[in-house]
């Protein structure tokens, strides 16, 4: 599967953590953030590690799509990690080459940084592997209405993120199309000089956005012909339901952050 | 010869009609003006006419996805105004040109609930459907793919399954199966035979011989208004009608003439077999 392709997509593989009302799982991915950003030692990053992995593996879904959904960070990571160790003087100097030291303390937050930022997009993809994207925003919806007594319309909301994450990938799907067509007539971008780029840049923007209204109004078109108003009464193929096992997920990441707070 | 019009007994009334319609995106330049029309309940009708003649968008008026500049439209006896467009188009199924665009839903799944959910039904009832017209149209395996993983012919498939489950008295299909291949084409004119057997109204935007054929009636759209409405086999004995609408007539009706042509007198076939069969007698004569 292509990269792009795993944007929003859901993994069908019917394990536990598939069947688990959406709710719980955006609770729980909420509460691991929180983890992440409260593990400050070796040993607990060990466990987060021990913890990640495990939950990752009861999806049934392969481990490589996790880690293929932290490809495109590489070199953010690396960079990061650089940074890290040039910058940060701490703790005992390890190795010493003329001018420069390696410090303990630069080597251990630039590890930090790195594994915070792979657990926190690997695990978040977690959550949109084992939900479709209607349960996702079902979920969503179910979390935000509270709010509707503040006059927020979280159906709104989501039907906006829903028609979003519907359209995305079709939107670079065609601009790849559309660069494709450019570079055929024989215009390379990458060998033009910027002022070139630019105004390639924009002629492919042009066809982009005036394709993306055309999709809008043809959706609107279908949307309506099926019915479709704002704010008119539905009813839901799946229901939101939150059993004991939603209740134990939930309690397993507050565990995990007690024990981590801990280390 | 099949009969030309279903004789149910809520067969003449009409379900769609339309009086001095027009219509123009730049009001200035119309190009569609007195469009004058009836179609009785349970009528299969072909809309056939050359590209950007009008079509696409002589249906959107029917259901006001555009408004018309001026006449009247009166869908099973309701008149399109303001208030009524909700109930009208809860009447009428409408399948797009473009697959694409027309996928709502992130998955298969949810697209096909769309418009399930609007209308309010019972788990249950949305469960049946799904199952049913998922079968029907041969995508039950999808259900949960993305729109990007489909072929077109796949999303096609998907959105006339939308429209159907909702079953909506009207069905309009605009260009529903150019993506599809043949057999999957022969695999739609027996849901849409069976759908007129349920006493369903259909128009079919069409540019293929096969489906007008199997239509009962043809209407002809050329310079903004309606040419001709007229029986398929005369429409397909009519070369300047055809040559106006950029149409072939299928393969055994061209043969025919050809025949003719030569001097070897046919009766006007309705398939290939009965073509053959009328052949058939000539090969011994020899
Ligand atoms: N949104 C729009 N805005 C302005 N003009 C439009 C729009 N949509 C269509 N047109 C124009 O209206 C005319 C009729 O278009 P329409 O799509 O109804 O044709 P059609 O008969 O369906 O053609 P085809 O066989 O290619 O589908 C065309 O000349 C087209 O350029
Ligand atoms: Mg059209």
């Amino acid at each position: 599967m292509n990269e792009r392709l795993l944007l929003g997509r859901s993994i069908e593989t019917g394990s536990w953590v598939h069947k688990l009302d959406a709710r719980s799982k955006i609770t729980g991915m909420l509460l691991y953030l929180a983890i992440i950003l409260i593990s400050h030692s070796w040993a607990a990053m060990g466990l987060l590690a021990v913890f990640s992995v495990t939950v990752m593996l009861s999806t049934r879904i392969p481990l490589k799509y996790f880690i293929k959904s932290a490809k495109p960070l590489r070199f953010l990571m690396l960079f990061i990690f650089i940074v890290q160790i040039l910058s940060v003087k701490e703790g005992e100097a390890w190795l010493t080459f003329g001018s420069f030291s390696l410090y303990e303390g630069g080597l251990r937050l630039g590890a930090f940084s790195v594994i915070r930022m792979l657990f926190l997009v690997t695990f978040t993809s977690l959550l949109t592997f084992t939900t479709t994207p209607g349960k996702l925003n079902q979920g969503l919806e179910g979390m935000l209405s509270p709010f509707k007594r503040l006059g927020l319309k979280p159906d709104r909301l989501t039907m906006m993120i829903g028609l979003a994450l519907r359209f995305i990938p079709t939107i670079l799907d065609e601009s790849q199309i559309i660069l494709k067509a450019q570079a055929s007539r024989g215009a390379d971008l990458k060998e033009l000089p910027l002022k070139e780029k630019g105004r390639m840049l924009v002629s492919l923007l042009v066809p982009v956005i005036t394709s993306a209204f055309r999709r809008a109004q043809d959706l609107v078109y279908s949307m309506e012909a099926r019915g479709f108003r704002m704010d008119a009464p539905r009813t839901r193929y799946h229901r939101l339901r939150w059993g004991t096992a939603d209740t134990l997920f939930v309690i397993m990441f507050i565990i995990m952050g007690v024990a981590v707070a801990v280390l | 010869m099949k009969e030309l019009y279903n004789t149910n007994e809520a067969a003449d009334e009409a379900v769609i009609s339309l009086e001095g319609v027009a219509f123009g995106y730049d009001p200035e330049h119309p190009i569609l003006h007195d469009i004058t029309l009836s179609v009785a309940r349970g009528q299969w009708v072909s809309i056939v006419g050359p590209n950007g003649c009008g079509k696409s968008t002589l249906v959107k008026l029917l259901n006001a996805l555009l408004p018309k500049s001026a006449g009247e439209i009166i869908i099973s006896g309701q008149r399109l105004e303001e208030d009524t467009i909700g109930s009208i188009r809860e009447g009428i199924g409408m399948v797009f040109q473009n697959p694409d665009n027309q996928f709502i839903g992130a998955t298969v799944e949810e697209d096909i609930l769309f418009g399930l959910e609007g209308q309010c039904l019972t788990y249950e009832e949305m469960d049946v459907r799904l199952k049913q017209y998922t079968e029907k149209l041969g995508i039950s395996g999808l259900l949960s793919k993305h729109p990007g993983e489909l072929s077109g012919g796949q999303k096609q498939r998907v959105a006339i399954a939308s429209i159907l489950a909702m079953k909506p008295g009207i069905v309009i299909f605009d260009e529903a199966s150019s993506m599809l291949d043949e057999g999957s084409r022969n695999e739609l004119l027996h849901i849409l035979q069976g759908l007129r057997n349920e006493g369903y109204t259909i128009l079919m935007i069409t540019h293929d011989a096969d489906e007008i054929l199997a239509s009962d009636r043809v209407l002809v759209l050329h310079g903004g208004s309606v040419a001709a409405d007229l029986k398929p086999e005369e429409l397909f004995l009519d070369q300047e009608l055809l040559a106006k609408c950029h149409l072939r007539e299928p393969y055994p009706w061209q043969l025919a003439r050809e025949l003719r042509r030569l001097g070897i007198e046919t009766d006007v076939p309705a398939s290939e077999k009965e073509l053959i069969e009328t052949l058939w007698p000539y090969n011994y004569s020899k």
